[in-house]
């Protein structure tokens, strides 16, 4: 039987008749039509998936949408304000961390995610934030580098 | 002209879709929905090899919300494949070679019924003995797996230039070696997939994740026996293809037998699972035996591969081709023999994947050079300067080397990490290592391969470029862009690409064998020359002035002499338009490079590249020996891939082919169990390298322009990955003098080493 879901994306309040059992990852995507958030394992593994729930990165793919009742979800394309995209995606796209793209949604939501919570990460604290993101075509070093040219001396 | 005057070529560029890609708008395969779109899903065989007797699907169409099942039944059964001789797949068959072979396929409302039906499938197999050791399956008597096969063996190839015995006979030293390079996985980060429409005149149109859309025209216009004419394919987004979607997958043909069907749009998207058992990169054992004069020049070299194909073809007569042929680049081997074989058995199947067919031997002999120092007391980058090709070589086998700057490339990565003193370095488990290799940029060994771009000028100036080349994320749309640009001298941002969608952009093979940027960027650079030829000949009508005198720069076009007679380049396009009856401002390039040849049908003799890259790659680690793990601490490439088009793309792909090797090097493997199934088909027990595993690259450029590519530029895609691999290897015979021959080298292989040489040593 479907239930109904309140929650906040990208600002904007909605609710949803969904399926108890339909994950945030399916419902930002296919009830929502959130597709930046990818599924490249739905088993946790990849990144690709990674949002913000009340700021926090979660595996959305893991994450029962009703889980996120009440709360503020937070995708890739909700961090472009006003046609601005955020220094984060702007980053990644002038350093160069972008080659397929697939994993890119994840990653600028971790580094995103980072960076609120520390201004001035080091390389190895980049480096652990983004080490549930996995990327096959970087390396990491251009996504490390974007994130760092972000990271603000206290 | 050298880089510094030029204004786009040699410039840090960002991909022109980056802000699409980092936004989310990107769309790939996944996220697209048609109305009344069907969600497919395919049936895999449980047994690796049975004979499908009969499908009762009757319960399944029975499911509300199931609107289709299709079976091997419902497929012409006209063969498809990579190579006209080796054409052994139908999409759904009626005899399952491996374990998860597409045997049906269900459309239905939604992925669970989908899912639902799958289970209410009833299928009737006759089980057939199975074969999973390539050794086991040539074996007169081994269960047969295709009919038109003996012995199993799809591809056996083999070179013998010079005259091999007569240089062992010079030699002054000969080691023979055994290596065996694993099987792994491309894991691109996003599954492939595919939609499926089919409008009411019977038009088909197939959006997909795929490197080479012609190729899937070709193979599913075969298989469902329809007219080319009838059939569309767009690449969508593709993330991310390693060589493992330069091939036609069954769920391409099961998704547009369905929508056929059912007369409904329809998806099929695969879950990891089913992703990660569609292709896999090759195991190879590997014989070497290379023979070397007192002064360390290579007289003799042979070469013995026997790789596993799995249950089909695939790429298989290119891939043992190309083992062979790659042997040959980076170094001067006057006698020259090699055994290639490739034998099907009842796995999921080997395919290409980045540096195809080449990092298996690579790693084989690079790492015997290493040991061929040692026993010659030769430095290892020495052995190598000794040998290394030259411009202007022809090697034994054929091919020619119109630049190469390999011994540049040694000769720096060794300065740049102070190699002399860090060999010498003793006491600690640290340790460096060297390799060198080498690249083709497209090899063409049958048919066509020529790369076709239009390029249409808009009357604001604005520019259109339509090119065949599919870019898969590694950035080929934006360096097609910059040729256009530089040409043109029109920003980026003026210039919007379409690519790779078989019904309205040029013709091209694919995306492979590292051919984009040398062929599609040759193809480009002649339609924008075509667009320039035009419009200098009007502006220098309106400046003035001879077309030849007229200069492309900074969104203007002006007199070389004298810059103040000008035109911007958006009126130039407007008043071109209307000189006359009217013009359009269309550009066409074709190309292919004319310096090739097919390898000779009996010998392989050939050029088969207009061009080579070269490249040598130092790496750095660290070995703890209580644990045997392996950090690599960092990489130091000397890369020849001529003239550089975009350092950040560069960079790229030199970061991401250290990574792959390091995860193909420390910790990749596909495993199967006693009945030939895949056992880890899933990104938590396939472990690719983390932002924790990934040490920084230092990446020196060495090229000198080469005299075909495209404003000088060679292929970099492939040819690094091919040398990260021996070269951590190495690095770990420095640091703690064991030396594995079994790729991955896992902490317990490191450590059952050196306990196995503390025994040797203390007796």
């Amino acid at each position: 039987m479907k239930r109904r879901l309140e929650l906040t994306v990208n600002d904007e309040c909605l609710d949803v008749e969904i399926e108890p059992h339909r994950t945030l990852l399916e419902v930002l995507r296919e009830e929502l039509g959130f597709t930046g958030a990818k599924e490249g394992c739905g088993l946790g593994a990849c990144g690709a998936c990674t949002v913000l729930v009340d700021g926090a990165p979660v595996l959305s793919c893991l994450t029962l949408a009703l889980e996120v009742q009440g709360k503020t979800v937070t995708t890739v394309e909700g961090l472009v304000k006003n046609g601005q995209p955020d220094p984060v995606q702007k980053a990644f796209v002038d350093h160069g961390a972008i080659q397929c793209g697939f994993c890119t949604p994840g990653s600028v939501m971790s580094a995103k995610a980072l960076l609120e919570k520390n201004s001035n990460p080091s390389g190895q604290e980049i480096r652990e934030a983004l080490a549930g993101n996995l990327c096959r075509c970087t390396g990491y070093q251009k996504i490390i580098e974007a994130v760092g040219s972000l990271a603000k001396p206290r | 002209m050298n880089s510094e005057s030029y204004a786009y070529i040699g410039r840090k560029q960002p991909q022109i879709d980056g802000l699409a890609k980092a936004t989310g708008e990107a769309k790939f395969t996944t996220d697209l929905v048609l109305p009344r779109m069907l969600i497919g899903k395919l049936l895999g065989s449980p047994y690796p090899h049975a004979r499908v007797r009969n499908v009762d699907a009757s319960r399944a169409l029975a499911l509300k919300g199931v609107k289709a099942v299709v079976t091997g039944k419902d497929v012409p059964g006209k063969k498809y494949g990579v190579f006209v001789s080796r054409m052994d797949e139908t999409g759904l068959t009626v005899k399952a070679r491996f374990v998860g072979d597409p045997v049906a396929a269900v459309a239905a409302v939604d992925e669970e019924t989908a899912m639902e039906a799958l289970g209410l499938i009833s299928v009737d197999y006759e089980i057939l003995p199975a074969v999973f050791d390539p050794e086991e399956a040539m074996k007169e008597g081994a269960p047969v797996i295709h009919d038109e096969y003996e012995r199993n063996i799809v591809a056996d190839t083999h070179y013998d230039f010079g005259d091999v015995e007569a240089g062992f006979r010079e030699c002054d030293h000969i080691r023979e070696d055994n290596f065996f390079s694993q099987t792994v996985s491309h894991a691109t980060l996003e599954p492939r997939g595919v939609l499926a429409d089919c409008d009411v005149a019977g038009k088909l149109t197939l959006w997909t994740s795929t490197q080479a859309p012609f190729q899937v025209r070709r193979d599913i216009i075969r298989a469902l026996d329809i007219p080319a004419s009838k059939l569309r394919v767009i690449k969508a987004h593709v993330g991310g293809g390693f060589g493992g979607k330069a091939d036609t997958y069954p769920m391409q043909v099961a998704a547009t037998l369905l929508a056929m069907k059912t007369g409904r749009p329809l998806k099929i998207i695969a879950t990891r699972e089913e992703e990660i058992n569609v292709r896999r990169r090759a195991p190879m054992s590997i014989f070497t035996k290379t023979g070397v004069k007192k002064d360390g020049a290579i007289m003799a070299q042979y070469l013995k591969i026997l790789a596993d194909s799995g249950a089909y073809s695939s790429t298989s007569i290119l891939m043992m081709y190309n083992s062979g042929l790659t042997c040959m680049i980076p170094y001067r081997i006057p006698n020259f023999k090699y055994d290639g074989y490739q034998i099907y058995t009842n796995k999921m199947v080997t395919g290409a994947m980045r540096g195809h067919g080449a990092n298996q031997p690579r790693f084989a002999v690079e790492s015997q050079l290493d040991m061929i120092a040692e026993d010659i007391g030769m430095d290892p980058a020495d052995l190598r300067l000794r040998n290394a090709s030259q411009k202007g070589d022809t090697t034994v086998s054929g091919l020619h080397f119109v630049s190469c700057e390999l011994s540049r490339s040694i000769e720096e990565s060794t300065r740049n990490v102070g190699w002399k003193e860090k060999r010498r370095q003793k006491g600690t488990n640290r340790g460096i290592g060297i390799a060198c290799g080498g690249f083709v940029c497209g090899a063409r060994i049958s048919g066509h391969t020529a790369s076709g771009t239009n390029i249409h000028v808009h009357e604001d100036g604005g520019v259109t470029v339509i090119t065949g080349s599919a870019d898969i994320g590694q950035g080929s749309n934006s360096v097609m862009a910059q040729f256009v640009a530089e040409e043109l001298g029109i920003p980026l941002s003026d210039i919007s690409v379409i690519a790779a969608d078989t019904e309205t952009t040029p013709i091209d093979n694919g995306t492979f064998s590292s051919r984009v940027t040398f062929y599609g960027g040759n193809a480009t650079l002649l339609a924008a020359r075509e667009v320039k030829q035009m419009m200098a000949g009007i502006a220098a009508t309106l400046l003035k002035s001879n077309a030849e005198d007229i200069v492309f720069r900074d969104k203007l076009v002006f007199v070389r002499d004298d810059p103040s007679r000008s035109i911007p380049f958006g009126k130039l396009a407007k008043a071109t338009e209307g000189m006359g009856h009217g013009r359009l401002i269309i550009g066409q390039g074709q190309w292919a490079p004319t310096n090739t040849q097919f390898p000779d049908k009996k010998t392989k003799w050939g050029n088969v590249s207009g061009s080579y890259s070269f490249a040598t790659q130092i790496a750095e680690v660290e070995v703890d020996t209580e644990t045997g793990q392996v950090k690599v601490i960092s990489i130091t490439i000397g890369d020849d891939c001529g003239q550089v088009i975009n350092p950040l793309s560069v960079q790229g792909q030199a970061d991401g082919s250290v990574a792959m090797g390091i995860g193909h090097a420390l910790l990749e493997q596909l495993l199967f169990g006693s009945n030939g199934q895949l056992m880890n088909p899933s990104l938590l027990d396939f472990k690719i390298p983390t932002a924790m595993e990934c040490p920084p690259t230092t990446l020196l450029e060495v090229g000198t322009p080469d005299p075909i590519g495209p404003y000088g530029a060679k292929e970099i895609g492939e040819g690094l990955l091919i040398t990260t691999v021996p070269a951590i290897c190495n690095a770990i015979y420095n640091a703690v003098g064991v030396r594995i021959t079994e790729l991955p080298i896992t902490p317990e292989k490191i450590l059952k080493a050196l306990d196995e040489k503390k025994r040797r040593e203390k007796p």
